[in-house]
């Protein structure tokens, strides 16, 4: 489960934000929030992605680099969304 | 839906992930070399002030301790150094005092209360305070402690609230206090706003070397802005009345923003200083100077403000609004956010200068900006932004990054200049006269261009290959290293007296003052203003002058029971209240019945008596001294008391200073002056005259007050000033005629005396600073000698001595009592070695 959500972020975040760079360049700990990939508007659009596609909601805390700089962090939280608030 | 839990993080899990944050024995040596480095160039360029050398110093000590002590002792080590700090710069007393209050309010956060609870209480305490600060009520503490106080908690209070309310991370004493009474804190009362989740999260989370090898990186940089804002603000900066031209206001506009150095280069300073306790903190500003749009300039220029910003009320404002549609919330909350950082600007000025700033240019910047930020977001989520992780830009959008950082650069420094300017209609006077001899300097136009792009073209190559590239590794160490080494030893050298006067005495007169921060020559003319009028200039955190008023206390010399002058009608606009007395930190300040801050003195001139009528300023007056400790009493007593009888059987010296008075005032001084029927006119320039008596000239105009003087009229005739011209352009058209002025008001006074068969001396009393302010010296002392005066000039009379032992404070410089003690003491000198001219060849003579 969590390799499906890791590889459908990672897919958003290069054909939305990233379009035409090396798919390779994205790994799990690629600093997002701190290394400039995603600022507000773009962190915004993922949120949505994301609770769409997965049923979850965010909270407005949960919209910082603690939870969501790599996609690694992004999948732990939207696992423990999923976990405590299953669809 | 409850709180998702965020990693958890504790000093162990840091310690496996990042080497317990151990350092090498070389490693540590190098780090040491370069702190002693650092030391040294911020002893040779008096980098901030030296409560800052003292900190630095124990910062210094406290690292080499620190960073040998194991993980879990090097939070509480570092709350202990950062209380230290505070008792070192600010005392026992004041230190205790400001810890006791902030702990008051950390502990409120913690009560066992409701979180709603808390919160009303903290606002209590808050508003109590607040009301202390505006001093509606008494605080039993020196206002010395609120700046400080103000820093440490007016915004981190919000962000730990914040976090206290949303994070489950278990709540750490030391980490808290640690985050509140930050190190560096104690010696910067302008300090970013740091968030607490990322103090805590960063916490030595890399090794341990690199951060603290970062950390010197950072100083340098800051070293560095700062140098730089020293050049702009030293040898560029201009006041709106010195544009006369397209070439003017380009370097107007341009050096007015990058005076923002300072701040960046402060921010810098800090955020290193905190690496060196393992604290990994984000950067604070990235290359705000090519910003290629609104957006991107917002995400630079002090990041940590933008994050606080999206942390507490954009997040939070998007996610209640976005049930109205997704553009909606986004234009709502972008808003939101620039009305808050207006708010929160004025809320933070109240902090540190203890008064409220609502100004129109405030509102309309952030107004402007914000809106702008919000076209510009609306184009970015339809649109995108480029981003890159490792691809090299095209030609193309080279080419593109390059025109927009050029574009950014122009418009930015435009409203920059518009939200420094001190009022809207002198930012309009700007531009009106740069259409009015647009024709003149029209071939400047293209150098300005060239230059905008050339500036855009290197932007365009750094911030296309310099933007953070995630997930790639720092350059190679040792590269990173020796940049920084070099750096710091070139600086060195260069800071060095018998190096760089080696060079010639140009480039030495260029070097030497930006050895240390002083005061430039227009912020030098704006303190002096600054005693007796409201600056509106001091509202921006730009130049250095808000931080000498910052500590200024609200009720400095405050004099009880009203004010010493009144408002009169008349040319002369206000005088001294005859009788009256009141008491002041300085002791008694008292006038006669003739309004002479002086004893009494009868109208008739008694027989055998030798009388001065002494004319000047606050000087002269006795600002900041008691009764009895002025110049003038101190001289006049030592004459009495050594001269008596050679060959006066008395002297009386009468005192007309009055605080505030221009030149063109002292032509109705001295018209007072003559019914006491003096021998001789001491009239006391304290610097500065041509302009001063210019820009009294523009306030009169402006008031539309009568000039009884007819060579005064003439120059306003020649101006062409009228009552509705704003005051740069009024002080614009009137530059020219300075000389003139000067020369109608000396010659004036001069020759009433002379006619009289009075002896008119002119008196050059240094102001007690140091700076550029004796620019228009040379040019006073020339128009004196010509009008005919006895020329007495003290040019030299603090040489050699402390002038901050002879002044009243740092944002006050008038003379104090040892000030006078001198003044007097060589006035008397003077006195007698030229009295052959002042005094009559016989006791009858006038």
């Amino acid at each position: 489960m969590s390799d499906d959500i890791n590889q459908a972020v990672k897919a958003f975040i290069l054909s939305e934000f990233l379009p035409g760079e090396d798919p390779d360049e994205l790994k799990d700990d690629t600093p997002l929030i701190t290394g400039g990939v995603l600022d507000s508007i773009a962190t915004l659009k993922l949120v949505l992605f994301i609770e769409e596609r997965y049923g979850v909601t965010f909270e407005a805390h949960e919209v910082d680099p603690e939870h969501m700089d790599t996609t690694a962090d992004i999948v732990r939280l939207v696992c423990a969304k999923r976990l405590r608030d299953p669809a | 839906m409850a709180a998702v839990l965020p990693r958890e993080i504790n000093p162990a899990s840091i310690g496996q992930l990042a080497g317990h944050g151990k350092i090498s024995a070389a490693g540590f040596l190098g780090v040491l070399v370069q702190l002693a480095l650092l030391t040294l160039v911020f002893r040779q360029f008096q980098i901030e002030n030296a409560g800052f050398l003292r900190l630095w110093l124990l910062t210094v000590a406290g690292f080499a301790i620190h960073a040998f002590l194991p993980l879990r002792y090097r939070l509480p080590f570092f709350l202990g150094l950062s209380l230290a700090g505070i008792l070192l710069v600010l005392g026992v007393f004041h230190g205790v005092t400001l810890i006791v209050l902030g702990l008051l309010l950390i502990a409120i956060c913690h009560l066992p209360l409701s979180f709603a609870a808390r919160v009303a209480l903290l606002l209590f305490v808050v508003a109590v305070l607040a009301a202390q600060r505006a001093q509606w009520l008494p605080a039993p503490w020196s206002e010395a402690i609120w700046p400080i106080l103000g820093s440490m908690f007016m915004f981190r209070l919000i962000v730990y609230l914040y976090d206290l309310r949303h994070d489950t991370a278990p709540v750490s004493p030391t980490r808290a206090l640690s985050y509140f009474f930050m190190l560096p804190n104690v010696c910067f009362p302008l300090f970013p706003v740091v968030d607490y989740k990322t103090f805590r999260r960063n916490y030595f989370d890399d090794d341990a070397y690199r951060i603290y090898q970062v950390g010197i990186d950072w100083m340098v940089r800051g070293i560095v802005h700062l140098i730089l804002y020293r050049i702009v603000y030293y040898y560029f900066s201009l006041s709106p009345a010195e544009v006369h031209g397209p070439g003017d206001l380009a370097q107007y506009l341009v050096s007015n923003f990058l005076l923002y150095l300072r701040v960046s280069g402060t921010f810098h300073l800090i955020v290193g200083m905190l690496y060196l306790f393992g604290f990994r903190l984000p950067e604070t500003h990235h290359r705000y100077l090519l910003a290629s749009s609104f957006t991107d300039f917002w995400r630079r220029i002090n990041i940590y403000w933008k994050d606080f910003m999206l942390k507490v009320f954009y997040y939070p404002a998007y996610f209640r609004l976005r049930r109205f549609g997704n553009t909606t919330a986004l234009v709502l909350a972008t808003l939101f956010v620039f009305l808050m950082t207006w708010l929160l600007h004025a809320y933070q000025w109240f902090w540190l200068r203890g008064t409220l700033l609502f100004v129109w240019q405030d509102i309309l910047f952030w107004t402007v900006l914000g809106v702008l930020v919000v076209v510009n977001s609306l184009w970015e989520a339809k649109r995108g932004r480029q981003r890159a992780l490792g691809k090299a830009p095209s030609w193309r959008g080279f080419s593109t990054l390059t025109l927009k950082i050029a574009g950014m650069f122009c418009f930015i420094c435009v409203l920059w200049s518009f939200w420094t300017s001190e009022s809207i209609f002198e930012w309009f006077s700007l531009w009106k006269v740069v259409g009015e001899n647009f024709a003149n300097d029209v071939g400047i136009v293209p150098v300005i261009l060239a230059a905008v792009l050339v500036g855009g073209l290197s932007g365009g190559r750094a911030a296309a290959g310099g933007e953070p590239k995630p997930g790639k590794r720092k350059p190679a160490r040792l590269r990173g290293l020796a940049i920084t080494v070099a750096s710091l030893l070139i600086l060195l050298v260069l800071g060095i007296e018998s190096v760089y006067t080696h060079f010639g005495p140009t480039v030495a007169s260029v070097i030497q003052p930006l050895r240390s921060g002083r005061l430039s020559r227009l912020d030098t003319a704006a303190l002096e203003r600054g005693y007796y009028e409201n600056l509106l200039q001091v509202n921006r955190f730009n130049s250095q002058l808000w931080e000498v008023y910052s500590k200024r206390p609200a009720n400095w010399l405050d004099i009880e029971g009203g004010g010493l002058k009144r408002h009169v009608d008349g040319f002369v606009q206000v005088e001294l209240i005859p009788a009256f007395v009141s008491s002041t930190n300085y002791g008694i300040i008292s006038t006669n019945r003739w309004g002479m801050r002086d004893q009494d003195y009868e109208l008739q001139r008694p027989a055998d008596t030798y009388r001065v009528a002494l004319l000047g300023p606050s000087n002269v007056m006795g600002w900041g001294v008691g009764d009895g400790e002025t110049f003038e009493a101190l001289l006049e007593s030592r004459l009495n008391r050594e001269s008596n009888g050679t060959p006066f059987a008395k002297y009386e010296i009468l005192n007309f200073g009055v605080p505030g008075y221009q030149p063109p005032q002292q032509l109705a001084a001295l018209d007072k002056a003559l019914a006491f029927d003096p021998t001789a006119v001491f009239y006391v320039a304290t610097g500065r005259e041509s302009s001063r008596a210019a820009r009294y000239l523009v306030e009169v105009v402006k008031k539309r007050i009568e000039i009884p003087y007819p060579a005064l009229q003439a120059v306003v005739a020649k101006a062409v000033l009228d009552p509705g011209m704003d005051e740069a352009t009024a002080l614009r058209r009137i530059a020219p005629f300075h000389a003139e002025i000067l020369t109608a008001v000396y010659q004036g006074i001069a020759e009433q005396c002379r006619s009289r068969g009075i002896v008119p001396v002119w008196i050059f009393l240094p102001q007690v600073r140091q700076g550029r302010w004796q620019e228009e010296t040379p040019e006073m002392l020339r128009i004196a000698q010509a009008a005919g005066f006895v020329m007495v000039d003290l040019g030299d009379i603090y040489k050699g001595v402390d002038v901050a032992s002879i002044r009243l404070a740092e944002w006050d410089h008038h003379p104090n009592q040892r000030g006078h003690e001198l003044i007097a003491a060589r006035l008397y000198h003077e006195f007698h070695a030229k009295r052959d001219v002042l005094l009559p060849s016989s006791k009858t003579a006038r």
